[in-house]
């Protein structure tokens, strides 16, 4: 594939250049920064180090309509649409290995027509992180601060200028699109040395090694309560999580116009599993815990062969009562198991 | 002041008592400006407790997050106390979760930590970053000392310390049995000019903030859930028959819930700030509750979680209440 570069204060030619995309792009309201359709390119913010809501949002919207009836019809009016071909410009490397992971789920038994839509009429460019942020463990994932897995293309920011190094068809065609100037050795040089940098800064690391064996035997060890017993029970984790997948379905109605809708659920609400009896089998949250724990690095792993996690961070940067994944996960490794209940 | 042997001495002495199961304090965090609530059973654990300007939650929050699972036939539920260390502001949580009979008062046992201001952890950010090893902070006068990474720093407190505390009136609890140290000295009051400054905004501009702020909620319902007044069994958004407000998430819905969670709260908001730190979103949630707290002053003459012999606002009825309000 080829190599390419552009000059930053051409951000906005580069951008304008994808007529037949939409583009999405990180953008900030505040200090929060998410990623939007691009409607003026100088509200793209390309110095972050990851955003605040995962551009997981891009292919699972918080809430989507799956399809629309009439109160009395007997038709539905389907949801699924064929957008125009999107490109997501500037994803970071570990949120685009997450989309590789969530993709087996929604390919698993049933094709997710509305998440496969999204996901096969989108071009990822990807940018390779700078500086990594204090809670960032993506090499221990399989991943890494200018990871290719998952992208179309990865870009570098060099300073004045950012270099493109297209790794598929489908990214050579946009970044020609684009009307980028070819790069050489020197722009390759410089972005393995921004790599080499970004890799040194990376402080937090896990060795994954026997901890998805290993979980399923502590399930009812104490050691979880030590981290349980502080949890709000919010969605922060879960809703932030790049892999985190889960959804709840509900009809909206509005005089004799409904829709189906989805939503994103997560397993650290308790009604998640209430079940209409009244009857909860996860009724503290000790077991969420544990679930949202064990789906991640035990469960999904056993079934589709990788952990749901992609050491983004921001689970441990975001929750309110600094439970640590990483924390967590160390913790596993030197509970013994004998300690748990029969 | 600040003696964490004292603080681990008097929860060494609570948590050894046969009526006391769990005390709820803070911890060293793993990570940055953070620290983190503790739950302990066993005086063997204490060590483990810190008192120092990283903590900024109020442990009030988990007196009722607990989740109580039925007891089996046979057996008898444990009735012990729960023993909660609370700085000044965090003491208005139990005052008003007693006036609103939440528990009786002999459920519990209120370790008192007089406190001269939390830190920001937004602020922090900002000046220093964030490091992966916890950051150690101490208060020398009006300067905090912060060891970063082995290297020593110094801020004017004023710049890193959380706003809630730039106006704070109640810094040494309002309710204890014991307190841990001496009470300190009042360095701050309240004169709600951030709520006049946001009423000088045009109801159209007003109306375009708050709409900007509730898109970007992404209803993980964090400020609810840390929230030590908000802690009904089951929450009005919840509810599905009838539904008050759907689960998707839109301008519309997040509006309900966000106005809806500040009328709940009128009158009980004790101003802890903790919903607002908790936001991933950073939407300014405690700019309605102290719009609510105001006019509640102002209209009815009360103040929440200051008085456990007073009645909840919204269970009295004086004639003389004003009603301008009604139409």
């Amino acid at each position: 594939m080829g190599d390419y570069k552009f000059a930053k204060d051409k951000l906005a030619e580069v951008i304008g250049a994808l007529k037949d995309y939409q583009v999405f792009a990180p953008t900030a309201v505040g200090d929060v920064v998410r990623f939007k359709e691009v409607e003026d390119a100088s509200a793209i913010k390309l110095d972050y180090a990851n955003s605040n809501v995962p551009p997981k949002e891009l292919m699972f919207p918080e809430t989507e309509t799956l399809f629309k009836y009439r109160v009395g019809g007997a038709d539905i009016e389907s949801a699924v649409t064929e957008p125009k071909p999107r490109l997501v410009f500037g994803i970071r490397p570990c949120d685009a290995l997450a989309y590789t992971i969530v993709d087996k789920l929604y390919n698993w038994d049933f094709p997710d027509p509305y998440y496969q839509e999204r996901r096969d009429g989108s071009v990822l460019f990807g940018m390779a992180c700078a500086e990594p942020a204090a809670n960032c463990f993506c090499t221990s994932m399989g991943g890494g601060p200018a990871s290719e897995k998952g992208l179309d293309a990865l870009m570098f920011d060099l300073g004045e200028t950012v270099y493109v190094k297209t790794l598929t068809d489908k990214g050579d065609k946009a970044a020609k699109a684009m009307g980028l100037d070819a790069a050489g050795d020197a722009e390759k040089k410089a972005a393995e040395a921004v790599e080499k940098d970004a890799l040194a800064k990376i402080k937090r690391s896990l060795d994954t090694e026997g901890i998805p064996e290993k979980l399923p035997s502590l399930y009812d060890h104490p050691f979880w309560e030590q981290f349980s017993d502080r949890c709000l029970s919010c969605g922060i984790c879960t809703f932030l999580c790049p892999t985190c997948h889960c959804f709840d379905i509900q009809d909206e109605q509005e005089g004799f116009d409904g829709r189906r809708a989805r939503m994103w659920d997560t397993c650290m609400f308790s009604e998640y599993t209430v079940h209409t009896s009244g009857h909860n089998p996860r009724p503290t949250r000790k077991e969420r815990t544990r679930n949202r724990i064990s789906h991640k690095y035990s469960y999904f792993p056993e079934k589709f062969d990788v952990i749901a996690c992609v050491g983004c961070g921001r689970c441990i940067n975001y929750c309110p009562v600094n439970i640590d994944i990483l924390d967590i996960l160390e913790k596993s490794k030197q509970a013994e198991v004998k300690e748990a209940k029969a | 002041m600040v003696d964490e042997n004292k603080l681990r001495e008097k929860a060494k002495e609570v948590i050894a008592r046969d009526d006391v199961r769990r005390l709820i304090g803070w911890k060293r965090g793993t990570y940055g400006f953070e620290s983190a609530p503790i739950v302990l059973t066993d005086a063997s654990e204490v060590d483990q407790l810190i008192f120092d300007p990283t903590c900024v939650q109020n442990p009030a929050s988990f007196v009722s997050l607990e989740e109580k699972l039925p007891v089996p036939r046979g057996q008898e539920p444990d009735t012990r106390k729960v023993a909660v260390l609370v700085k000044g502001c965090d003491s208005r949580a139990i005052v008003q979760q007693l006036v609103e009979k939440a528990y009786d008062r002999d459920k519990i046992v209120v370790l008192g930590v007089p406190c001269t201001g939390v830190v920001d952890r937004r602020k922090a950010q900002k000046m220093f970053g964030v490091t992966s090893a916890p950051v150690e902070i101490k208060e020398e006068g009006d300067k905090y000392v912060l060891t970063i990474d082995g290297e020593t720093k110094e801020a004017p407190k004023k710049e890193l310390v959380a706003d809630k505390c730039l106006r704070c009136r109640f810094p040494n609890p309002l309710v204890y049995d014991e307190l841990v140290w001496d009470e300190v000295a009042k360095w701050a009051d309240d004169d709600f000019a951030d709520v006049d400054e946001f009423e000088k905004m045009s109801p159209e501009e007003k109306w375009k903030f708050w709409d900007e702020q509730f898109s970007k909620c992404i209803r993980c319902y964090s400020c609810r859930n840390v929230c030590p007044m908000c802690y009904c069994v089951e929450c009005v958004v919840q509810k599905l028959k009838p539904q008050w407000t759907r689960r998707s998430t839109d301008i519309s819905e997040n509006s309900v819930y966000h106005i809806q969670r500040a009328w709940h709260l009128s009158g009980r908001c004790i101003e802890c700030g903790e919903c607002e730190r908790v936001c991933p979103v950073d939407i300014p949630i405690t700019k309605l509750n102290r719009k609510m707290t105001r006019d509640v002053m102002a209209m009815f003459e009360y103040e929440p979680g200051v008085d456990v012999e007073a009645e909840p606002l919204l269970a009295c009825y004086n004639p003389q209440d004003p009603e301008e309000y009604i139409m």
